[in-house]
């Protein structure tokens, strides 16, 4: 972080503590803010209100914050996490755009909005010439409400009519979702149907085809199921139903001013959507990173032992915290790595895993296991090195306040959410900040965190073995090399999104544009998996190559930061070296672009041997002569077979 | 706790972030720099939650009405604040 100004007592203290704390002391927080921008300017202080927003705190305290946000707004397109939105509304728009700002300017994600007027999305999408079709979206948020259906049956209309009136409600919006794909290419985040209570048939509507609350559960699923894959559905009936009815349905913001729900729930709203938003731009979060004593189980281990910390069935509290361990359990299995921050003894912090039956979470599911008396933020760093992921990728949960206070002070990258004293309220703590979103599942995701697990054992016998090469061959790597495929198409295209370091030009592709470069004859692509004797690293690289007469050009290369190190590299180059060859081209041209984040590469064409071959601005070229002379870069990947063919 | 004009006379210069802004009885909305629709749904927002009150959907755009002013808005907030 650069620091442009040595931040007040006032500021320092009020964003290291927790939203209590903070909700009193709001207002001099504001006034340390202004005074501080009147002396330094707007965009010195821009990084400390960043740091205050929060889905916590209410309307009013975040449209303050906004002064300070959206006006020393750097452009979208100067920062690599850039994004042209257009928020086309059922309802009005206006507070859900600005408070869109306000997260997207908190998350660091550049937005250029276009806003339509409310109730206007279907003339904007289908019209030729709209603001929207000149505005050339990325992202279309088709932020619309059950009002927004055409047809709901009339009371007392049989299933087999229902169905098919739902039938064609629903190719209204698909024909809306195809125009936006097939017009600008753009990725479409869809909006579910809120349900309000209230149906007229009482209990009986849970099964009568014709109760609004009924139909609007049908089209629900039917848009779950029958959504294409460039859709992403925003769950708003689980955002209204998880705020509760009372607050989220206010008729009377609607009727006066058009608004989509109560407004204290637009910032829930607001911030869900941007938690999606980032999760495009593949900026989620990666990493739970969990304090042991009083997080895990109740009391300390170092002073209860292992058979005395609180824990499992039997007790109220010890169930809360199995409840707990359970939830990070399913994060892990759905692809967030778990690691481990306490101040204990090792061996003492190892225990109750070890002897107690009853823990659900095992030592095999926490990736990275750091227990010292060494302070948290050092510690927390020091677990990204190992991981070899970034901090500003973690979310670290401690029960003590103080712990929170001084990793937000001192590692102001990592994400530290309140929690409450009563382990009961640690999962929706922790779930209110949706740190976590995805916008798909593969099976990478499920393996992801046994992927790292492994990596870190493989660090440590790197750190063993003396000799790297011994340790490289020691691992028996076995390659897979293919191209885009039906197969793996998402998980390649979530690679090109996601990956931010090892990156050379950064270009991102939505899937529909994935398969239709896998398709062209004027394309090449590779995927490249990964397996050694400690397991399987999935698919961990991906190329995208334009053929021309006489060179193949490098369009995208992105390979995962986890197989840094391996020889990856070196295999691909050769793989790119036969692969110009047997397409009969005599040079392979590079190019780097920099972005904020992946500086690991300014060198990496130079180190596979290619000559640099000019410069525009930042960007450099390079290129690479296969003629028969050039000799293979050694590694230590034996090739498993390779699938060739297009797909 | 200080009387309704102080706080309402707060909360205006929070939603207008006008620190020198003094409120009068004989005011109008078109006395106050900025008081425009969007404004307006900030105030009553920020009004309903400082206050602890809530507004009939027939009273939420009243004081943008002719012949209303920030007299008539402090007493239909005096009442909203005794009846809470």
């Amino acid at each position: 972080m650069t620091e442009l100004l040595a931040p007040g007592e006032a500021l320092q203290g009020f964003l290291q503590a927790d939203a209590s704390h903070r909700a009193a002391h709001f207002a001099e927080f504001i006034g340390a803010l202004k005074a501080a921008a009147n002396q330094h300017g707007a965009h010195a202080v821009r990084q400390w209100a960043r740091r205050a927003v929060s889905p916590l705190i209410d309307y009013s305290s975040l449209m303050k914050l906004r002064r300070f946000l959206v006006d020393s707004a750097p452009a979208a397109g100067s920062e690599s996490n850039s994004l042209r939105l257009a928020i086309l509304g059922g309802p009005t728009t206006i507070q859900l755009r600005q408070l869109i700002e306000v997260f997207a300017a908190a998350e660091g994600i550049a937005l250029e909005i276009y806003e339509a007027e409310y109730g206007l999305f279907r003339q904007e999408v289908f019209t030729p010439g709209s603001g929207l079709d000149e505005f050339q979206p990325q992202v279309v948020f088709l932020a619309t409400s059950a009002r927004d259906v055409t047809r709901f049956p009339v009371v007392g209309q049989d299933e087999e009519s229902v169905a098919q009136l739902a039938g064609e409600e629903l190719d209204d919006w698909l024909r809306i979702w195809e125009t936006c794909n097939a017009r600008w290419n753009a990725t479409v985040v869809q909006n579910n149907f809120e349900i309000a209570p209230g149906g007229v048939l009482g209990h009986y509507g849970a099964r009568h085809p014709s109760a609004r609350e009924h139909y609007l559960d049908r089209l629900n699923r039917m848009w779950a199921e029958r959504a294409p894959v460039y859709v992403v559905l925003h769950d708003l009936r689980g955002l209204a139903a998880s705020a509760g009815a009372r607050l989220w349905f206010d008729p009377r913001f609607y009727h006066e001013f058009k608004m989509p729900c109560g407004a204290e729930c637009l910032a829930t709203y607001a911030h869900s959507f941007v938690s999606l938003a980032r999760a495009i731009v593949g900026r989620s979060k990666k990493v739970l990173v969990l304090d042991l004593d009083n997080t895990l189980w109740g009391g300390v281990v170092g002073d209860l032992g292992a058979g005395g910390v609180r824990v499992g069935q039997g007790s109220g509290e010890g169930e809360a915290f199995l409840a707990f361990q359970r939830y990070a359990k399913e994060l892990r299995d759905r692809g967030v790595i778990l690691a481990v921050c306490s101040k204990n003894d090792d061996e003492k912090a190892r225990e109750p895993f070890e002897k107690r039956d009853d823990m659900i979470l095992k030592l095999s599911d926490i990736s990275c296991f750091v227990a010292n008396w060494k302070n948290k933020a050092d510690n927390l760093r020091d677990i990204a090195d190992r991981l070899e992921l970034k901090a500003d990728s973690f979310v670290f949960v401690d029960d003590n306040p103080a712990e929170r206070a001084l990793v937000r002070r001192f590692a102001p990258e990592v994400a530290v959410p309140d929690m409450p004293e009563d382990p009961a309220g640690y999962i929706q703590a922790l779930a209110a900040h949706r740190y976590f979103e995805t916008v798909a599942f593969t099976r990478e995701d499920a393996a992801r965190a046994g992927y790292y697990t492994a990596n870190a054992r493989r660090k440590e016998l790197a750190e063993r073995s003396s000799d790297i090469s011994s340790f490289l061959a020691s691992l028996s790597m076995r390659m897979t090399m293919t191209p885009v495929s039906e197969l793996n198409i998402e998980r390649a295209t979530q690679l090109i999104n996601k990956s931010n370091q090892f990156n050379l030009t950064t270009q991102r592709y939505t899937l529909a544009q994935v398969r239709e470069m896998a398709a062209s004859p004027e394309w090449r692509t590779l995927t490249f998996s990964l397996r050694d004797s400690l397991g399987d690293n999935g698919l961990i690289s991906v190329l995208l190559l334009r053929k021309q007469s006489e060179s193949l050009a490098i369009d995208t290369w992105v390979m995962s930061c986890r197989v840094l190190q391996r020889g990856v590299e070196h295999f691909t180059r050769n793989a790119l070296v036969d692969l110009a060859r047997e397409e009969g081209c005599r040079t392979i041209l590079g190019m780097y672009i920099p972005s904020a984040k992946n500086g690991m590469v300014l060198d990496h064409f130079a180190r596979l041997g290619f000559t640099a071959a000019g410069a525009e601005g930042d960007q450099t070229f390079w290129s690479l002569g296969v003629d028969p002379a050039l000799e293979p870069l050694p590694h230590f990947i034996e090739s498993e077979a390779t699938y060739a063919g297009s797909a | 706790m200080p009387e309704v004009l102080d706080r309402l006379q707060d909360i205006f210069r929070d939603v207008f972030d006008d620190p020198e802004l003094v409120l009068k009885d004989e005011m109008t909305a078109v006395d106050v720099d900025g008081w425009d629709s969007l404004a307006h749904i900030n105030l009553i927002i920020a009004l309903e939650r400082e206050m602890g009150i809530k507004f009939a959907t027939a009273e939420i755009s009243k004081m943008k009405e002719p012949g209303q002013n920030v007299g008539s808005f402090r007493r239909l907030v005096e009442f909203k604040v005794a009846q809470a």
